[in-house]
């Protein structure tokens, strides 16, 4: 990637900034690398942020070779040049950065418990991915498979209240009411207002970015595809990017296409179950069946299309495992066609509501600084009007030349929500057809060259229908994974939701929740 | 017309998508036709446990309630609560730190109760079977007794359908021997 020379000038104020923080740094392929002590990790993300980056993601991950060091990556967006820029660092003790930065608390949560290395001055060091209380079990199951326990103690996990006089608590899930995957939330309640909120997830931590280590990056989409069920194609295009990178490929602009096909349709079947759930959670059911309706009709019009309900299998390192016919894409044209017809009825019946209005206006409200402050993605974000779509402040694939116009809210509440994702989906209608006349014939996949060189790392990002992705990708002996780690969306979202909540009474969680349609699976990995 | 639309006697416009879903309706209608479906006057309720799997499996349960499949008309209602339900639904790789909510919804169920095991992840492991996080092979059968399997990466709504009302003749079944 070549830099502009706007970013060019960016970059040396980066650069010049970071001066002072004894850092080594480097540029090459369009981002900027800083290597930082472990105690200088946070006025080196200072530097950063200083200079425009959006903190996006923290990986860590073992240096290999002798010595247990951990590798620290912190990666920040420098949205108005398109430019990555990661801090690293190396040891065994670091100093953690979310005291300045709050949204990289639950990533140095992670990092702590899984990697073992210190952070000095993490403001809240309860575990994370594993429940202390099932610590017995872990170490017998870890032992069985020969893993290395992850050292919880069988302690309980505290909720701290607001010491509020009259606070009670309600305790929620895991297991929830609805056909929903598991997670915790505790109220603190006075009455039927909502003090506190705290979501504790990891229910659903199987462990997908350990068990993915040296797997052969071409057979490893099955294992990427169980990160999240809706989001199967966008994090397996996250992924290949990241591989396509360290094998240094040109995908073929057919597979691009064809990649910009499927996510949107990937967008537009993940939307309609948000758009129909806040529908049923203001009990308004007509639209809600619609919605349904509509959206079993594109889950069909994937099996049709693509072979299967949830377009997998498709992706592939270098481009696409195989070409979609082309009566296949007309299938898929003429289907988008009737249902952005259908859509636009629902629209009116739901917009026309006064009761529905009513219900989700000023319900659950994000303040665009709690959405800067939080680092949010995707609709979460927009909503509040923060511009974050990683289709277009970092262009990839078939974005590169097709436009997006981002769908921006304004009030950041539920029914900012509502209309953001009803606008994204018929923005990803507009995309659909539009790339569809682009396309052009051509090979869908490019030869594998010789594998990358072993400890190469890559990026890879890709706008999922909840928000961006990030992967950090380390290559491993020929060809294989020698580290992967993944934030989704739904990671970074989740404390979102917290924040949302507050003042709301408890009876509203459920539209809020909704409204956000956070993954479960993708946040606890 | 197809043969639900026979046996309800309903003039629905419900196009099939496949072969397999014919298949998998036409094993539906036989199955519906043998009285009693359940021991519960053809009454199904169930609860549903996502115990680790990739909420694909979930989506599709979700769709079961789509006006296209429609799960009510065959007698399947979904419950908040296990007190309420005869049969539990889950899906996989069953993860350690959901095993013992898993067991303790098992457990909080009336007899006579059946388990389906939904997805490849319940059934197998899947492909994440063996990661650590997943406690043993990943398999619900290594937590709670499994009746009936729905394979598939996920099962089909219709699938789902037909794998819960084979549920509700195991339970009959064990009302039959008790």
């Amino acid at each position: 990637m070549k830099m502009s020379p706007k970013a060019d000038k960016i970059l040396d104020e980066i650069s010049k900034e970071l001066a002072g923080c004894r850092c080594a740094i480097s540029r090459h392929d369009g981002s900027l690398q800083a290597e930082a002590a472990p105690e200088g990790v946070p006025a080196a993300c200072g530097a950063m942020m200083r200079a425009g980056g959006v903190f996006d993601s923290a990986f860590a991950y073992p240096s290999g070779g002798r010595g247990s060091d951990t590798i620290a990556a912190y990666v920040f967006r420098m949205e108005g040049v398109g430019v990555l820029a990661v801090v690293w660092a190396r040891g065994k003790k670091f100093h953690a950065v979310s005291g300045a930065i709050p949204s990289a608390l639950w990533d140095e949560r992670k990092m702590r418990e899984i990697s073992g290395a210190e952070f000095v001055g993490l403001g809240d060091a309860r575990p994370i991915v594993l429940h202390p209380e099932n610590s017995h079990i872990e170490k017998k199951n870890r032992a069985m498979k020969h893993g290395k326990p992850l050292g919880g103690k069988g302690t309980d996990y505290i909720f701290e209240g607001t010491g509020t006089e009259g606070e009670f608590q309600i305790a929620v899930g895991p297991v929830h009411a609805g056909i929903i995957e598991p997670g915790h939330f505790r109220f603190f309640v006075s009455g039927e207002g909502i003090n506190r909120m705290e979501a504790r997830l990891s229910y659903m931590h199987r462990g997908i970015e350990e068990f993915a280590r040296g797997k052969k990056m071409a057979d490893a989409f099955p294992i990427i595809e169980q990160v999240s069920g809706d989001e199967s194609v966008a994090n397996s295009v996250a992924f290949a990017q990241a591989a396509e990178a360290l094998y240094g490929m040109n995908v073929p602009a057919r597979a691009e296409s064809l990649r910009l096909l499927l996510l949107e349709e990937e967008r537009i079947y993940s939307h309609l179950a948000d758009l129909g759930g806040i529908a049923t959670d203001v009990g308004f059911s007509a639209p809600a069946s619609q919605f349904s309706a509509l959206r079993e009709r594109m889950m069909r019009l994937n099996e049709k299309c693509f072979g299967s309900r949830f377009i997998r299998g498709l992706v592939a390192v270098g481009g696409m495992r195989q070409d979609i016919p082309r009566e296949k894409v007309a299938e898929l044209r003429s289907g988008i066609e009737f249902f952005s017809n259908s859509l636009a009825e629902v629209e009116e019946l739901a917009m026309s509501s006064s009761t529905f209005l009513d219900r989700a206006f000023s319900t659950g409200i994000v303040r665009p600084r709690t959405a800067i402050e939080l680092g949010l993605v995707g609709p979460g974000a927009r909503a509040s009007g923060i511009s974050c779509d990683l289709r277009r402040h970092f262009p990839y694939g078939a974005y590169r030349h097709a436009r997006v116009n981002e769908a921006l809210g304004k009030d950041g509440d539920a029914l900012s929500r509502f209309t953001v994702k009803l606008n994204e989906v018929k923005e990803s209608a507009r995309l659909i057809g539009k790339e569809i006349s682009y396309m052009q014939n051509g090979p869908v996949c490019a030869e594998i060259p010789h594998s990358p060189k072993e400890g190469e790392v890559a990026i890879g990002m890709c706008e999922a229908a909840r928000g961006g992705c990030a992967m950090l990708l380390k290559a491993g002996k020929a060809g294989t994974i020698g580290s992967l780690g993944i934030r989704t969306a739904s990671f970074r979202n989740w404390r979102a939701l917290e924040r949302a909540v507050l003042k709301n009474i408890v009876a509203d969680f459920p539209l809020i929740n909704k409204s956000f349609n956070l993954s479960y699976a993708g946040a606890d990995l | 017309m197809n043969e639900i639309h026979i046996l309800l006697r309903g003039s629905k416009n419900d196009e099939i998508s496949s072969a397999s879903e014919s298949a998998t309706i036409r094993e539906i209608a036989a199955l519906l036709e043998k009285r009693p479906m359940s021991p519960f006057a053809r009454s199904i309720t169930v609860r549903m446990v996502d115990a680790g799997s990739s909420n694909d499996v979930e989506i599709e349960e979700g769709l079961t309630g789509s006006p296209q499949v429609d799960c009510e008309r065959f007698g399947i209602h979904f419950a908040a609560s296990p007190r309420h339900a005869d049969v539990l639904l889950v899906t996989g790789p069953v993860t350690v730190n959901m095993k013992l909510a898993l067991e303790k919804t098992y457990a909080a169920m009336p007899s006579p109760k059946a388990v389906v095991a939904a997805g490849d992840g319940a059934c197998t492991g899947g492909p994440l079977s063996g990661a650590l996080g997943v406690y043993r092979s990943g398999r619900v059968s290594e937590v709670v007794p499994v009746d009936v399997e729905v394979p598939g990466n996920p099962p089909a709504p219709y699938e789902l359908v037909l794998g819960i009302l084979k549920a509700g003749q195991a339970i009959a079944a064990k009302k039959g021997k008790a």
